[in-house]
């Protein structure tokens, strides 16, 4: 582990409070992830994967503890701060593609570019050409009931990188698929990773999957960090 | 995000919902009709009124009134009485203080008030109506409205103004026909032949006869009028006017009703009434003090302007006020529709704050959208408005028309009313779509993201 990292949490914590009762969803969880990193995350259901991934996707605050991205502390931002920081900085890709329905494949992939100063023009182009990177520059007129899970996915990783952003915080994006199409998608995100560069760190139940693609493999259960490698 | 932008999602996501959205949209247009409509009858009473003074110059009339036609006027509840201050006997209203008022500052003109009554005959049909004297100085100014042909240019001339309701009421339709015809003038005289018959007197009282007989004139008619007010204190209070000069040849009643004719017996003579105009609205004053100082009562419709404003914003605070029931329910169509539209993309709005959407951006989406429905209802609800009041002013108009009463437009659309109805539609919408969008932007992302 690189503890000068690209991503690098410190005793990080987050716990649910429901009335009297508390959930303690991550305890302390230290961790570090160098730039251009493949990190596999694995763990049991409720073992706080995604809870991690929301907290450095920047969708969530934590309890206690620190989440560092390029330097900055993201932990202390503000809500219109982390809002921009989802918006340039990460791009996030989920377990049920998250794609609105009533847009076309275009639309939806321009959806990020819409919230910055883009002419309409530039934010169709760029779509177009994050489409034809995924393979699904035919099918930009298509709504997502007429496209396929792995399809859809795409379309999901495309809106992703629409703001070329430096990480991508992947949360069980085979976990809807079939295996096919699983590997699928895990190649293209470990495509983007070696050559583009770009920082991946993706949960999956599929641990031989991951661990074929991925430079570095955490397990989490019950919110610690209970086992790192080094993947195949 | 480009304002574009907004105005562009905005009409995406309304469309998506086109019931809904129609549905709602309609609700602020009937609220936004409604009130517009209140409004614009509201503001064109007003501007008829204030038009038809204006236009006619009342406002520069002061009405001079001797004591006793101010008592017998009194009973009139559209006639206010000014009292003078001193309790002393009021002077006569005769020619020596005609002349004396003339010579005020300021005073144009100076005529009595004289009517008789007369029996008319046009063609084959007869109307009964009173006629006013009126010099040909006032029969010349705007304050006579003529329709079609001219006024009388002499005091001597035999020539009358007829209006145009008389005419309808004597089966003349289209007034440019009557100009140029003779119409016959019977004026009643009294006559003691048939009280000093034997029986004469029972006659009388047994109501078979009367003391009076007929003198029959004829004149050409020069000019037909509007129709002229003949309750207020106006200068016009007759169906047809004739030169002084023509009027004082004709042996006739000066007394306008019986009633008249019996308290005038044994009084001082005198006029009833004195119209006065002024060259300026800063003369009124002056000559209603010298009238009143005479013990005379006056009365200037000048006086009654701010009234008349304030009886108008009554009746606009009670048209605004039953507008806005419609704007309100409008309104709670708008929070209700932009509630449930969140609920529907509350997934939708989890994604766009997921992929970089502040609160900020989230609110304005749905602020845009809000406005949308706003800006739509507020067109729409002025054409309509607009589309009623063009409804209600053909039902009015025709249903004055059978009476004999002129063309009016009932509802004034300034330019105002037109601008105004559009923002306030906007800025309401606004009002209503705050609620719903601050529990848009309160949506957490995360709990978005797992809702199906």
């Amino acid at each position: 582990m690189d503890f000068n990292g690209f991503v690098r949490t410190e005793n990080l914590s987050k716990v649910y409070s429901s009335g009297r009762i508390q959930v303690v969803a991550l305890d302390r969880v230290n961790l570090s992830v160098a730039k251009g990193c493949f990190l596999g995350v694995t763990g049991t259901s409720g073992s706080g994967k995604s809870t991690l991934m929301n907290l450095l996707g920047g969708l969530d605050t934590p309890s206690t503890g620190e989440i560092h991205v390029q330097g900055k502390r993201i932990s202390e931002f503000t809500s219109d701060e982390l809002a921009l920081y989802r918006r340039y900085q990460v791009g996030m890709i989920f377990q049920a593609f998250n794609i609105i329905p009533s847009y076309t494949a275009l639309q939806n992939v321009a959806l990020p570019l819409l919230f910055s100063d883009v002419t309409k023009l530039q934010r169709l182009r760029r779509a177009e050409e994050m489409l034809a990177k995924v393979g699904l520059h035919s099918r930009k007129d298509h709504r997502p009931g007429e496209l396929s899970g792995g399809e859809q996915q795409r379309v999901a990783i495309a809106r992703a990188l629409i703001h070329r952003p430096n990480i991508i915080l992947a949360d069980e994006p085979t976990g809807n698929l079939d295996s096919q199409t699983s590997r699928e998608i895990v190649e293209i995100l470990s495509d983007l990773n070696r050559n583009q560069d770009l920082t991946v760190i993706m949960i999956s139940h599929e641990e031989h999957l991951l661990a074929e693609f991925a430079d570095e493999m955490i397990r989490l259960q019950d919110g610690h960090v209970v086992e790192q490698s080094r993947g195949d | 995000m480009r304002i574009a932008d907004y105005i562009e999602q905005s009409f995406f996501n309304l469309w998506k919902k086109k019931l809904r959205t129609f549905l709602t949209t309609f609700g602020v247009v009937i609220g936004i009709g409604a009130l517009v409509s209140m409004i614009s009858f509201g503001k064109g009473m007003q501007k008829n009124v204030k038009d038809q003074f204006e236009k006619a110059a009342l406002f520069n009339y002061v009405t001079i009134i001797s004591n006793s036609e101010g008592e017998h006027l009194a009973h009139s509840p559209r006639h206010r009485r000014v009292e003078p201050e001193s309790n002393r006997p009021g002077r006569v209203l005769d020619d020596d203080f005609i002349h004396e008022i003339t010579q005020l500052e300021g005073v144009e003109l100076a005529f009595p008030e004289r009517r008789f009554p007369a029996n008319l005959k046009l063609g084959e049909k007869e109307q009964f109506a009173l006629v006013q004297v009126l010099p040909t100085d006032v029969c010349r100014s705007k304050l006579m409205q003529l329709v079609v042909g001219k006024p009388y240019m002499s005091d001597n001339e035999n020539a009358v103004i007829i209006s145009d309701s008389l005419l309808r009421r004597l089966n003349i339709k289209d007034p440019k026909s009557a100009i140029g015809r003779k119409i016959e003038v019977a004026t009643l005289i009294l006559d003691l032949k048939n009280f000093l018959k034997p029986g004469g007197i029972i006659s009388i009282l047994a109501g078979k006869s009367l003391p009076f007989s007929e003198e029959s004139y004829t004149f050409t008619i020069a000019g037909v009028c509007e129709r002229a007010g003949f309750h207020g204190p106006m200068p016009l209070r007759s169906d047809v006017f004739i030169p002084p000069g023509t009027a004082d040849q004709m042996k006739k009643l000066s007394s306008t009703s019986i009633w008249d004719f019996f308290q005038s017996k044994g009084e001082t003579k005198g006029y009833s009434m004195l119209n006065v105009r002024v060259s300026s609205l800063k003369y009124i004053d002056s000559v209603k003090a010298y009238a009143e100082d005479q013990g005379l009562r006056t009365f200037a419709l000048v006086d009654q302007l701010e009234e008349m404003k304030t009886a108008f914003l009554v009746m606009d605070m009670f048209l605004l006020a039953v507008g806005m029931i419609a704007i309100v329910v409008a309104s709670l169509g708008i929070i209700n529709t932009m509630v449930m539209s969140i609920l529907e993309r509350y997934k939708e709005i989890g994604i766009m704050k997921a992929v970089g959407a502040t609160n900020r951006d989230v609110k304005k989406i749905f602020f845009f959208e809000s406005g949308v429905i706003g800006f739509a209802g507020g067109v729409f609800g002025l054409i309509l408005g607009w589309i009623v009041s063009i409804l209600i002013n053909r039902v009015v108009n025709h249903i004055l028309s059978k009476q004999g009463a002129p063309h009016v437009d009932c509802f004034a659309f300034p330019w105002w009313l037109c601008l105004g109805a559009i923002l306030f539609s906007i800025v309401v919408s606004l009002i209503a779509g705050i609620y719903p969008t601050l529990r848009a932007a309160r949506v957490d992302p995360i709990v978005a993201l797992r809702h199906d």
